[in-house]
């Protein structure tokens, strides 16, 4: 069985004036251990379908259409908001984009450890504040600093602190939502090595939200493609880097610049993502697909399996034509 | 942080001084001679002279300034009424207390209601409540001080005979007076609370004390709270003044014998010691109120309590500099 199995989740965002369809039936599976990437454009649906897993979207406008979550044999979706509060910290944590405004600035970040040690570990506050100082240490801060505020700490400090918090009840699953991005590259390494080896200690399961595909090289096992809240392309990381099959894919390798070659100008996809709020008919991505038919505009596309581990969103794809 | 509360304090004494002058300036320059109205019409110049002389009008400026700066310092002394004779400070000790009373429970009126009032019209946004709410805080907020007054006069009072309408004599009268003092504040207090509650429940380490697990109380009173109480200091302290300015209407609506009524009575019979008496008395409260508002910031918040300490470092080398 699997960690995570995600499927058919959709979630859309529900105002008087409109209906943005942020994620539209992804399916996804994260194995014990295993590192999922998840990579798209901004817009794509990512952040929606992590916060989606911890139930944490916002109410009232954002809404589960359809969908099962099932983490550890239960569906999420079903579970009362108490056992919601017991999974989150607890089995499934998650580090966010930006660690300058992740952190509460009027308490210590001993004390933004110790408190979800506390309520998970089912041990006394003098405890969890000793674990928590251990936490701080095994990210490389050292335990006298527990008393300090998050101002008094720099970015990539507070990205450890961040992620100390959520190991600290050592979760089966990571979230890690762009865990990187607000950092600058120097420290960005140092983050994702420090992440990797505590991960690979606990055997903690993560799934890594990018758009960083050099990210997703060195960090995981499978990767799953988003375009305009679908997964396009879902398969191990070997497949999808050594044989990319979607339009979409090949565009986004094909706008990293090669080293080897001398190259004038960049290679963009043309034109812009969809509005999640009028998704066009057919494949979402149609109109900036260099592939397209009169066929792609109007027929819905199915993720389809094309080898064992390596699944499409294709028509033409899967009829061999590209 | 006690050395910034020192020096803070110490700071007040050329506030206090400069409000004193600016205010004894102001009245002397003021036409009309007090000497003249009291005596009435039909004196003799001996009696003029021994009335000013009296009353310290015969010196220069300098020298009326000099010698009730010197009555305050030395004497807590803010002289007499130009007309019944009578010592202001020993009229400010029986009445102060009654308007403090009132203020300080209007204060307290205003935290305890608007505080929780905020927070939920916040936490339940966009329900029954919150429009109910709003549109409440919207009307009491609206509506000038002497007319709530007024209104709850006329049907408490008058009409259903459960309040009384004058005095603080028993404990049932309090409530009108302190009603219509408060409730204003109450009102914005709420929609201050309101607005903030909603702004700090958006920010991401909200997200990130959901995402922990923790409940929904815990992330209210112990991430939340505190984050949106600094706006809401700001605005309390500066309803403080309001409060002590709303007294003066409802001390004379409501005929109760504190600063209020007495400061509006001099203030028609042009009686300056006591006007000035009054007004340095509010400005000190004021200093007080701003000096209570700028500690509480650093008590709730570290990264103010950082600046504090390193201003004042900051603050002796400049002081330093100017002294060489």
């Amino acid at each position: 069985m699997s960690l995570l199995e995600i499927k058919n989740l959709s979630i859309h965002f529900v105002t008087r004036y409109s209906d943005v369809h942020a994620v539209n039936g992804v399916d996804l599976t994260i194995e014990e251990g295993k590192t999922l990437g998840l990579v798209g454009e901004t817009g794509a649906g990512k952040t929606t379908t992590a916060l989606g897993i911890l139930r944490l979207i916002q109410k009232p406008q954002g809404r589960y259409e359809s969908g099962e979550i099932i983490f550890k044999g239960k569906d999420l979706l079903k579970a009362t908001d108490d056992e919601m509060r017991s999974v989150r910290g607890n089995e499934i944590s998650m580090i966010f984009q930006d660690p300058m405004t992740a952190l509460n600035p009027i308490l210590t970040v001993g004390d933004q450890i110790a408190e979800v040690i506390h309520l998970h570990g089912k041990c006394s506050q003098a405890e969890a504040n000793e674990r928590a100082v251990k936490m701080l240490e095994m990210v490389g801060i050292r335990a006298e600093r527990a008393g300090e505020y998050p101002h008094q700490f720099s970015g990539g400090m507070k990205q450890r602190v961040v992620i100390a918090m959520a190991l600290a009840c050592n979760p089966s699953l990571l979230i890690a939502d762009e865990p990187t991005t607000a950092l600058d590259v120097t420290i960005q390494a140092q983050v994702l090595e420090m992440m990797a080896d505590l991960k690979k200690g606990r055997g903690t399961a993560m799934l890594l939200i990018t758009h960083d595909l050099g990210i997703v090289a060195e960090n995981c096992d499978d990767v799953a493609i988003m375009y305009a809240g679908e997964v396009i392309e879902y398969g191990t990381l070997e497949r999808i880097f050594h044989n990319p099959k979607h339009p979409y894919t090949l565009g986004l390798f094909g706008s990293i610049p090669s080293l080897d070659k001398d190259e004038e100008r960049l290679h963009p996809i043309e034109g812009l993502m969809p509005d999640p709020a009028a998704l066009p008919a057919g494949c979402k991505f149609h109109d900036r697909c260099a592939y397209a038919t009169d066929e792609c505009a109007s027929c819905e596309q199915e993720l389809a399996e094309m080898e064992s581990g390596h699944k499409v969103r294709c028509a033409r794809v899967m009829k061999g034509e590209i | 942080m006690a050395k910034y509360i020192i020096k803070r304090i110490l700071w007040m004494i050329p506030v206090m001084l400069g409000v004193l002058i600016i205010v004894f300036t102001i009245s002397y320059l003021t036409p009309g001679d007090p000497v003249i109205t009291i005596l009435g019409s039909g004196y003799t110049p001996e009696k003029y002279a021994a009335k000013a002389a009296e009353l310290n009008l015969d010196k220069g400026y300098f020298g009326q300034l000099g010698s009730y700066i010197w009555g305050i310092v030395t004497r807590f002394d803010f002289g007499k009424s130009f007309y019944s004779n009578l010592s202001i400070t020993g009229e400010f000790a029986r009445r102060f207390p009654i308007t403090a009373a009132l203020g300080i429970f209007g204060c307290i009126i205003m935290v305890v209601l608007g505080l929780p009032l905020g927070i939920l019209s916040a936490v339940k946004q966009y329900s029954v409540l919150d429009y109910t709410l709003t549109v409440i805080a919207l009307v009491l907020a609206a509506m000038p001080g002497f007319v709530l007054a007024i209104l709850g006069l006329v049907l408490f009072g008058v009409r259903l005979r459960w309040l009384p309408i004058t005095g603080l004599d028993t404990p049932k009268s309090w409530i009108l007076p302190l009603a219509t003092n408060a409730m204003p504040c109450v009102a914005m207090i709420m929609r201050q609370t309101r607005t903030n509650m909603l702004e700090v429940i958006r920010q991401d380490y909200i997200r990130t004390a959901r995402s922990k697990g923790l409940s929904e109380r815990t992330i209210l009173w112990k991430h939340a709270l505190k984050n949106c109480l600094i706006p809401i200091i700001t605005v309390t302290g500066g309803m403080v003044a309001m409060v002590m300015a709303g007294s003066i209407i409802t001390e004379n609506i409501f005929n109760i014998k504190g600063m209020g009524t007495y400061m509006y009575a001099a203030i028609m019979q042009r009686d300056y010691p006591i006007v000035n008496g009054c007004v340095l008395l509010i400005a000190f409260i004021v200093c007080c109120v701003n000096l209570i508002v700028d500690i509480c910031y650093a008590l709730i918040d570290p990264r103010i309590r950082a600046r504090y300490a390193s201003s004042g470092k900051k603050h002796k080398k400049k002081a330093h500099k100017e002294v060489t």
